[in-house]
Parts: structure tokens; sequence; C-alpha cells
């Protein structure tokens, strides 16, 4: 026995040695490994992440989630379809060669154009929008020429990063696969599947997006995500020191991470919204007085509070309070059974109503707590749980409509009111699962879409939004926060809506 | 082993993994859920972007045409492209398989390494603290979940005692160039003493995860088996003879008493296959079984399915390695 306990400690022991020796090294507890090192060839946020620390992009976003300049200097807006890119210059790849405009036209022809990854399409295609055509008018300027207006552009291009033209066609696409070279704050040492990806600093780094200080190389020597899918997992190695920075921390382990000397929970809002989708075409959702009493029915702070255990914030219409033209005055409908009670009988339903509400297995606890607040305001409600795609055919804006209510949600990744907004209000657009048509709200929408004056634009979707939040199409419920573990060593980095984790200006003790 | 019965074993091979590509196909394809809309999950596409993907994965064929072209290709060895890494099925699985082999064989090490003398022990003194222990351990090592106690371990070996690392398969100072790509043995062969200490330090909580239900079972066979031997004639006959208790049951009990270890040993190494899942997502072990688990949740056909006839052909040959294990302990046995 004391030979084996003994064998254990020299064990550890020398793993102890091996443990970091210089002080500028931050590793990441990271949930997934990178599907591919092509920042084209995937569409998963994770490896975006990854793949952002190595690349950057013509425009990122600060920690408020506003886009700025990153590769391109600036940008202008020509007419609603033409968008020009000044490129900045002084920028060099890892191999040392300088980036172009040339290697950003490249760039997007290979996410755009169909087969131009050897014979692949990029699944990244539809996130670049409605190109027509991208030239370089110059050394110093490209245009995106777009086939019709398309207002989130800038707010798509953050999740795009310039590849090298001249590499890119040594290696090929294969070899962009598990190969690097571009013009991030960090380069790529080594990548071991499955396990880690470990990055050092790029000390020729142009210095990064003027608007986020601080400009210049990064500020650790070396950055390793560290892949540890199991929760538990990736919870232990963050109280054991072994990881810095931990995502996707669970809910439930927030007080163990708090009451650690050494670490401490970061929250910050995700991008995906919420809501049950009220069938507005159908008997009893199509009185907005049903649909007002189903929204005071649900007692909001309850289920943040008790079932999510605080980490989601509550909505009173569609967009994230992070978001582009966000309208912060819209009224709250107050949790208040008896009124909606009332509401009902004014709608000529003073016995209640009988009604179902859809939702996919992951949401039927909280599905099922939405259902027994609905009943106890007098809409009966009964849970169906259903799979996914079946679902989303089921409250297709093409179906037949003839379900009553939907537990659903909608990413909104730009953080923008066109990619949320429009597909899931305006009168039979791709989301519109509650079938919710209101002229007034169209013509907004649409007159939004092709406003080149930004303040103007944001305008238009406000007063939109007080529109849809009087006529409570859904019933608005939450936007769920990320939560981030981190060691209390860790300073300059802050977790962000995109769920990226960017380690330019981070540092640790 | 005569010629004869390897070419038939062979020969069987070919309908045993025709069958489990008929399976998994068929079982992938009821599974519900979309490869292409699981992918583009995290940001809503537009239908041009649905269908371009589908195009690209050969999603827009029918079932049986899709089925048609993997088994003619996989005749060839190609498996085809992995839907989410977007390159060939065979490299990333290649990446993946040695550190899967690593824990496998640490863990069937260390399965052998308790259970044989374990059982033997409790064969010789039944009914003894030793026996009831292991009876009582075996028990444990069979109920427990592996997940479970793969938390629990990591709890008190690396979060309260900080012994051992939590995850991962190696540090990062260590960079050792691949020989065999079990690191363990490279650290070795590369004379990196402190790189194989590290390298060890991350292979014993999941090797000893993953080697306990096996170990539990194995002292049960261990020990049942070693009962019965001495028990026969031979045994009472070797006693006459005065020869010593110790030479007679690790030379004349023993090799007769492996022989169902073996077997049971073979089978369940195949079962540690599926243990890996687990094992090797609870530990971030880098190694194939949670490629597969995660494959699985994406709907990764054709990593699915590749992986898949990958386990079949392992479980067959280790049956094989079995019984021509047995002819070698046992030579009455013939194949």
């Amino acid at each position: 026995m004391f030979h084996r306990s003994s064998t254990i400690t020299a064990l550890a022991f020398s793993a102890a040695m091996l443990a970091p020796v210089s002080a500028s090294e931050l590793r990441v507890g990271f949930t997934l490994d990178a599907m591919t090192l092509d920042p084209a060839n995937h569409r998963k946020r994770e490896t975006e992440t990854i793949i952002r620390n190595i690349y950057d992009g013509l425009l990122t976003r600060d920690a408020k989630m506003k886009v700025v300049p990153e590769l391109a200097e600036s940008w202008t807006q020509v007419d609603p379809q033409t968008y020009d890119f000044k490129v900045r210059q002084g920028v060099t790849f890892h191999d040392g060669t300088p980036m172009t405009a040339d290697d950003i036209v490249f760039t997007f022809e290979r996410l755009t154009k169909d087969d131009a990854m050897g014979g692949q399409t990029s699944p990244r295609k539809d996130l670049v929008g409605p190109i027509k055509e991208i030239k370089k008018i110059d050394d110093r300027t490209v245009r995106f020429s777009l086939s019709e207006p398309w207002p989130i552009l800038p707010a798509m291009l953050p999740v795009q990063e310039v590849v090298s033209k001249a590499f890119t066609e040594k290696v090929g696409s294969q070899g962009l696969a598990t190969q690097t070279n571009g013009t991030g704050p960090f380069k790529l040492v080594e990548w071991r599947k499955g396990d880690s990806i470990i990055l050092q600093r790029y000390d020729a780094y142009y210095g990064g997006a003027t608007e986020i200080p601080p400009v210049g190389k990064a500020c650790v020597d070396r950055v390793i995500f560290r892949v540890i899918p199991e929760n538990a997992s990736r919870v232990a190695a963050l109280l054991a020191g072994e990881v810095d920075i931990i995502n996707e921390l669970p809910p439930y382990d927030m007080k163990k991470v708090e009451t650690n000397s050494n670490t401490k929970v970061m929250k910050v809002n995700g991008t995906r919204t919420f809501f049950v989708a009220l069938n507005n075409t159908k008997k009893p959702f199509d009185d907005p007085r049903v649909r007002q009493a189903a929204n005071m029915a649900i007692n909001k702070a309850l289920i943040i509070d008790k079932v999510l255990l605080g980490t989601a914030v509550p909505l009173n219409g569609v967009m994230s309070p992070d978001a582009f033209g966000y309208n912060p005055d819209l009224p709250a409908y107050p949790f208040d059974a008896d009124k909606a009670k009332k509401l009902l009988a004014e709608a000529g339903y003073p016995n209640g109503v009988d009604a179902t509400i859809d939702t996919e297995g992951a949401f039927k606890e909280i599905t099922e707590a939405v259902a027994s607040m609905l009943t106890k305001a007098g809409i009966r409600t009964k849970v169906n749980v259903g799979e996914g795609s079946t679902l989303r055919a089921k409250w297709a804006p093409k179906s037949d409509k003839s379900g009553d209510m939907y537990f659903t949600s909608w990413g909104n990744g730009s953080l923008d009111p066109a990619d949320i907004f429009v597909p899931t209000l305006r009168t039979g657009d791709r989301g519109n699962s509650a079938y919710y048509s209101n002229k007034e709200v169209d013509v907004l929408l649409d007159a939004a879409n092709v406003e080149v004056d930004q303040a103007k634009r944001a305008d238009l979707y406000k007063r939109a939004q007080a529109i849809v939040n009087k006529d409570a199409p859904w019933i608005f419920l939450w936007l769920p926060q990320d939560l981030y573990g981190v060691s209390k060593r860790v300073s300059g980095w802050e977790p962000s809506a995109d769920s990226r984790i960017n380690l330019h200006d981070a540092c640790v003790k | 082993m005569k010629p004869l019965a390897l070419i038939s074993r062979i020969t069987q091979l070919v309908p045993v993994l025709l069958g489990v590509s008929v399976i998994v196909f068929v079982m992938m394809a009821l599974t519900p859920g979309d490869p292409v809309e699981i992918m583009l999950a995290d940001q809503q596409a537009t239908p041009e972007q649905v269908q371009a993907m589908r195009h690209d994965m050969g999603l827009d064929r029918p079932a049986l045409e899709r089925f048609g072209i993997f088994l003619s290709n996989a005749l060839t060895g190609d498996f085809g492209l992995s839907f989410f890494h977007r390159r060939p099925v065979f490299d990333v699985i290649a990446e993946r398989l040695p550190a899967t082999i690593e824990l496998t064989l640490a863990a069937l090490l260390l399965a052998l390494a308790i259970s044989i003398p374990l059982g033997v022990v409790a064969a010789v003194k039944k009914n003894g603290v030793v026996d009831r222990l292991a009876a009582i351990g075996s028990l444990f090592g069979t109920s427990l979940p592996g997940f479970w106690f793969g938390i629990i371990l990591i709890i008190l070996f690396a979060v309260q005692f900080k012994l051992l690392p939590v995850s991962g398969r190696l540090d990062f100072g260590c960079e050792v160039p691949p020989v065999t790509h079990l690191m363990t043995v490279d650290s070795l062969l590369r004379g990196r003493p402190s790189c194989f200490a590290d390298a060890l330090s991350h292979l014993i909580l999941p090797a000893l995860t993953l080697s306990l239900p096996m170990a539990a079972v194995l002292t049960r066979v261990q020990r049942s088996a070693m009962l019965e031997v001495l028990r026969s004639d031979y045994i009472v006959f070797a006693e006459a003879k005065g020869i010593s208790r110790r030479r007679i049951l690790w030379r004349h009990a023993l090799k007769n008493a492996l022989v169902p270890t073996v077997t049971v040993a073979a089978i369940e190494t195949g079962s540690l296959l599926g243990g890996n899942m687990v094992v090797e997502t609870v530990f971030g072990w880098p190694g194939l079984g949670r490629l597969v688990v995660e494959s699985i949740f994406v709907r990764n056909y054709p990593l699915v399915q590749a992986a898949v006839l990958l386990y079949a052909v392992t479980y067959v040959l280790l049956n094989f390695f079995a019984d021509v294990l047995y002819t070698t302990l046992n030579p009455r046995v013939r194949l």
C-alpha cells in the first residue's frame, strides 16, 4: 500500500514539474474541439471561437456588441446594396506575407461562390448574404455589391475571417482544415485533435481593432484551448486550477465556483430569444385580449428564478437588450391571473378555454411550468412534446395552421432585428410561427430594410416593437444568459454575447 | 491451428460486416433529426443554404442509393467525408484511434492485474476475508456507473488532493514526436521520462474507471474457475505426490483456470470499447469513443457507419484471438 501511494505521489510530483512554468499561459476549458481550422468550412460557434483567435475578420465586435472595423480601416454604405471597405495597411499573415485587398476578395469569393472550396460550397455562404459581386476597386478598397438590400451585412461580417490567397492555393481546402495562416493575435503551435489546441502569441501582430483598446500584441504568451466536454469535469478542472476560463458553466454549479476563493462566475446575455408563439389565425388566440391574458398569466420572474436559477433576462418583445434598435421602453405585462381571467371573459370566454402547447423534449419541464400558470389563469393547457423537425413543419408559415401554442426560440447571432424581427413577425416570413400579420409592422420593417441612415433604421424598428408589444402575438418570455467560470488570475477578459472567447486582451497574473 | 480454420473465420467476417452495415444504416436513417438542420441550427439558414448542404452531403439522394454508394466506396476503403469535419472519415478516425487503443490496453492490463491474483486468492482462501472483500468489491464494480465513479475519482484525486490531472492526455509542455501514437510508449522510446510520468498520470484515472467493471467480472470468473480446477483429480494427485502448494497453484492449476478468464476478457475488451464512450467523455480523453458519441448526436452518418464497422471488426478479431489463446493454454482445444 505504501509502495503504491508513493508511486502516485512520484507521478504527481513529476506532473507538477511540467505544470505552467511561464506565468503568461492562459488555458480555456472548452466544451468542444474545433471541427476544422478552415474559417469557411464549418457552421459551429465553438469552432469559430477557436479560429477567431488565429484569424481576424474585416470587422469585429467590441464587448458591448458594437460592430467596429478590424482588418478594414473603415467602411461606408454607398447605397442600400453597395458597401465599400477600406483595407488596413501593414497587416501580415503569420508566415510574414502582407495581407492585401486580393486576399479579402479571395476569402469572400471562396465563401460565397458555389463549389469554391475544392468542389464544396461553404456552409457559411448565407451568412455573408445576397452577394452579387466582390470587387477590388484599388489596393486599398474592396466593394461588396448585393443583389438585394441586406442591412445586416456589417453585423454579419464579424463572423467571417480573412484567409491568405497564396497559402490557401498552396495547401488546398483540405490542407486549410488543419494548417493555419491567419492575421490574428495568436498562431497555431499544435492541434492535438480531440484534446487541445495550443496557440502562441504572434509578435508581428498589427494590434487589432483600433476602437477596442488596448491595441498591440496579445498579453499572454500562450493560449491553450483544452477540450473537456463533460460539465462536471470542466468545473473540476477550473476548481483544481488546471484551466483559467470555462464556458457553459452549468447553473447548478455556480455556487461551487463562487465559494471557491480563486474563481468567479461571469454572466452575459446570450442571443437567443425564447417565446410562445400563439396561433393568431385561430380561436381563441385570434383575439388580442386572449393573447394579452396569456402574457399576464405567466409569472416570468418565478420561472427565471426557480427553474432557470436566475440565468435569464425577461423580455417584453422580440429583441435582446444588447441588439441594435432595441426598444427599452416596452411595457411589461404584469403577472396578474385575475386580470387575465377578466380579459378572457371580455373576449367571450367566461369559463376559460382549452388549448395545447407544443414543445420539444428538451424544454418539457419549463413548458409544463408555463402550462400550469396558463391553466391557473383560465387557459387550460395540455403539453404536447414533439420532435423538433416535426414541430417546425407543423408551425411553418405555409402549414395548415392547426396548432394553438408553440414554445420555441429564435437565435440572433447578428444582434440585429433584420435577422430575428423580420423572419419571425413579418407577414408570411420563414419563421413566422404565430402567423402574425400587421400591415403597419410590415411597412416599418420593409422601410428599415432599405434605410441607409442607421439612426433612422433603429427608430423604425423601435416603433415596430411597440406595436408588436401591444398586439402580443407571442407570450414574451426571456433571453438565457451564458455562464462562464473564470479564475481570478485572469484580467482584461469579459464574456461576450456572441459566445466568442477573444483572448487578445486577456492577461494572467 | 489449421489454415482452413483461419480462412473460415475470415469469411465469417463478411456477413457480419454486411449485417452491421445494414443495421447501422437503417438505425441512423430511422433516428429522428437531420444532420443539415443540426449543423445549421446555431444561426437559422436560408432554404438555399440547406439545399446546398444537403447536396454536398449527398442527402438529396434516396436512402437506398446512399447505402449503395456507401457500400461500394467502403469496399475500396473510402468511407466518405465526415459531415461536420468536412474531411475524410478515415483521417478523422485515424487521429483519434490511438488514444482509445492506449486507454483500452491500459484498462485491460489493469483489470487482469487486479482480477487474476484476487480471483486466485479468493478461491484458495474461500470464504476468507479476501474472498468476502472481493465479492463486495465485485458487486460495486459491476453496479457503479462509470461516469459517476470517474467524477468521484476526479473530485478526490484532482480537486481535493491535487495528485492527478482532471483530464486530457499529455501536458502541453511535452511535445513527443509520434512513433506508435501511444503517449506512454512514445515518451519512453524518445527518452523523455518526465513526459512518460505525465502521460501515465493522465492515464491512471480513466484507465482505472474503465477497468473496474471488467475487473469485477473477471475476478468472479477467475475465482469460480480456480475453485473448479482445485477440485479436479489431477490437483489431488499432484498434492498426493507432495508437490508444494505454491507450485500446484501457479503452475498446475492457474494455467487451466485461466481459460475462461481469457475468453471473458476478450469479450469484455469488446465491451470496453463501449465503456470508452462514457469514460472518454468524463476525462476529456481524445479517443474514438467520444468522437462516435458526438457524431451520433449530430447525425454524422458517414463517421458513425465507419466507426461501428471498425468496432465490429475489432469485436470479431478479439473473439478470434481468444480462440487462438485457448489452444495455447489448453492444447486439447482445437479450432
